[in-house]
């Protein structure tokens, strides 16, 4: 059962626990269910955008622009809802439209137009966080206030709970679950890893890769769009720098859930442990009384770290490999 | 003829005609901006762009990318800024920026090469650690009251010019020309347009990498000591969100992401591009809120047009190349 696992994600799975009891131990409060459960709230967006950049990453692709995209749904949101006057659940499903829009114009200028993606994303980026603060602009709203005033069963959505367990916990899992049949259950999720490996052979493999690019960057904003319902609902207001500082967060979950930079390896297994790892390393961490300043702190190292770890294990495996079994390489 | 089709041919001549189109069109609009105050004025604003650029440029030469730059001008700008408060000599400040720029492009080199961490994820981490460093350093206040001698150093003019515009221009060139003409310049592109092929050449792939790394971090303290120097305070979101439009902006000047294009004076024309852009819109009287927008269509109008026009040509190439195989057979 146990060799079944891979060992990264075993690894990511000893290092949660080893984290719940390492902060246990400094603060009991840690271990009450409640506040787990309710800290998904916090990095809930960076979980489900991180599920599908894991999808664009094992492509070979980047995505970047994730974070911004969630500033121009949430201002989505706001306009429809409270400036145009179009019901809340009717702006919701626009404005992951809008989202799932800009995924599709990335993923056809990168897939069709065969340029970099980290360019494409980075103009993305720019793009579609000017393009919130423009629409920010025209609306007359004040852009440090933000849009707010939405109706409590909108609030309701990031705060509400489902036989007790918050929405967020619950939207956490339905990603990851539509993420994982994708991946590991689906045609579709055995192309995406076939693109990432090798893409002209997958190309003569009769796959139309170029589609499969594109819909990971579809994906990919889509996600974006829950995540900006999500954290808009949580916030209680739309304002335009939502997800700004999220870049930095959602490739750190993406490549300490051990998922290859380069494309064709990796996993969503990963990337969700990783996100619980580095969303209760940031509760853990102010509960244990640490400033807030010192968390990018921990989290760049986790990166690096863990990145660096990830590099090593190649080479380290063939040398053990070679100490083991010595008598191989002398024949 | 031939000589004015090679210089069409060349990315940066392409680039520069774009610079002279924008600058004529915005004229066109309001022939204030044409003044040579005005040319001044953005030449001066984009010294800083141009001094991050050119350390980019070493690094996505080699086929690597430096997402630290901000982090490493916030922290020297912070540490320097403070030293000179303090009533530090300004040549100790200077001193102590760069050797901040050397230990953290150090750091990030030999992670790169020797834990072999992709260059993206091993910046990325290092700009979240710079970011926190600073922050604790100067403990989130704002460095203000820097003596006035320092302040002046980037008003000095000679003969009309900015000195510090005359200094950088010339170090544009001269680098440019040890990067083209020079061999151990020509290292660095060797290497990122085919790496093995530059270790079976025996040139020290590992040291040229963490090299590019090094006068990166170099450039982006130099780049600090610009913006103190310049704007007379260090806020603590000095430097936040640089790199992306310095990575843009050598983009736009034709460096490829990919490694082995690109020149010096091309990035450099892209980072006076991307703060005319900024100036362009103040004086089209565009309200400021448009600028992200527009510099993101643009970057990926841009990319995409130079993408689709270099396939085109390459494809006309190998059209041409088949044809005169062809012909000649038939002779």
């Amino acid at each position: 059962m146990l060799a079944k696992i891979p060992k990264w994600n075993l690894m990511l799975g000893i290092i949660l626990i080893a984290e719940i009891i390492i902060f246990g131990l400094i603060n009991p409060r840690f271990l009450n269910i409640t506040i787990l459960l309710n800290s998904f709230n916090d990095f809930i967006g960076i979980a489900i955008i991180a599920f599908f950049v894991t999808f664009v990453v094992i492509t070979g692709g980047i995505d970047i622009s994730g974070g911004s995209i969630i500033g121009l749904t949430s201002v989505v949101i706001g306009i429809l809802s409270q400036v145009i006057g179009i019901n809340i659940w009717v702006s919701i499903i626009l404005a992951i439209l809008v989202g799932g829009l800009c995924g599709l114009l990335n993923g056809i200028l990168i897939a069709y137009g065969r340029v970099q993606a980290m360019v494409i994303t980075l103009g993305g980026m720019l793009l579609y966080s000017g393009v919130a603060i423009v629409l920010v602009g025209f609306s007359g709203v004040s852009t440090y206030e933000g849009i707010s005033g939405f109706p409590q069963a909108f609030t309701n959505l990031a705060y509400g709970k489902l036989l007790g367990i918050p929405h967020s916990v619950l939207l956490f899992f339905i990603m990851f679950a539509i993420a994982f049949v994708l991946l590991y259950w689906t045609r579709y999720g055995r192309y995406i890893y076939l693109t990432g490996i090798n893409q002209h052979a997958a190309e003569y493999a009769g796959i139309h890769t170029r589609k499969i690019i594109a819909s990971t960057y579809v994906l990919s904003g889509l996600s974006a769009g829950v995540a900006g319902v999500m954290l808009t609902s949580y916030l209680g207001s739309a304002r335009a720098d939502f997800g700004a500082e999220y870049l930095m967060p959602i490739l750190t979950v993406v490549v300490l859930g051990g998922t290859l930079i380069t494309g064709g390896k990796g996993g969503v297994v990963g990337t969700a442990l990783a996100s619980i790892i580095v969303g209760f390393l940031q509760i853990g961490l102010q509960m244990g009384g640490v400033s807030t300043q010192y968390i990018g702190l921990a989290t760049g190292l986790l990166l690096i770290i863990s990145a660096a770890f990830l590099g090593i294990s190649a080479d380290f495996k063939s040398n053990i490999k070679r100490i083991v079994s010595p008598q191989k390489n002398s024949v | 003829m031939s000589k004015v089709e090679t210089m069409l041919k060349q990315r940066e001549f392409r680039t520069f005609l774009f610079l002279i189109l924008l600058f004529v069109i915005v004229g066109i609009v309001n022939t204030d901006f044409l003044s040579l105050g005005n040319i001044h004025n953005v030449l001066k604003s984009s010294l800083l762009y141009i001094v991050l650029a050119i350390g980019m440029t070493f690094v996505l030469l080699t086929g690597n990318i430096d997402i630290s730059v901000g982090g490493v001008l916030g922290l020297s700008a912070a540490v320097s800024g403070i030293i000179l408060r303090d009533g530090g000599s300004i040549i100790l400040a200077v001193f102590i920026a760069i050797l901040i720029g050397i230990i953290i492009g150090l750091i990030n080199g030999l992670g790169v090469t020797k834990l072999k961490i992709s260059s993206f994820i091993m910046t990325l981490g290092m700009l979240g650690i710079l970011r926190v460093i600073q922050v604790i350093y100067t403990d989130g206040k704002w460095i203000e009251n820097l003596p006035i001698a320092f302040k002046q150093l980037s008003q000095i003019n000679i003969l009309g010019i900015n000195a510090l515009a005359i200094i950088v221009i010339v170090a544009v060139i001269l680098i440019q020309l040890f990067l083209s003409n020079g061999n151990k310049g020509r290292y660095f592109a060797a290497i990122g347009d085919n790496e093995d092929g530059a270790i079976l050449l025996g040139i020290p792939v590992k040291r040229y990498k963490t090299y590019s790394f090094i006068i990166s971090s170099v450039c982006a303290s130099i780049a600090g000591l610009i913006f103190a120097s310049q704007i007379g305070f260090i806020s603590t979101t000095a430097g936040l969100g640089i790199e992306m439009t310095v990575i843009a902006a050598t983009v736009l000047g034709g460096v490829s992401l990919v490694g082995g294009l690109g020149s010096i004076v091309g990035a450099s024309i892209g980072a006076i591009i991307m703060t005319s852009i900024i100036s362009a819109l103040v004086f089209m009287k565009v309200p400021a809120f448009w600028n992200d927008a527009i510099s993101g269509s643009l970057l990926i109008i841009i990319v995409v047009t130079d993408a689709l026009l270099a396939r085109k040509s390459s494809n006309q190439a190998k059209k041409e190349r088949l044809n005169a195989r062809v012909i000649q057979k038939e002779v």
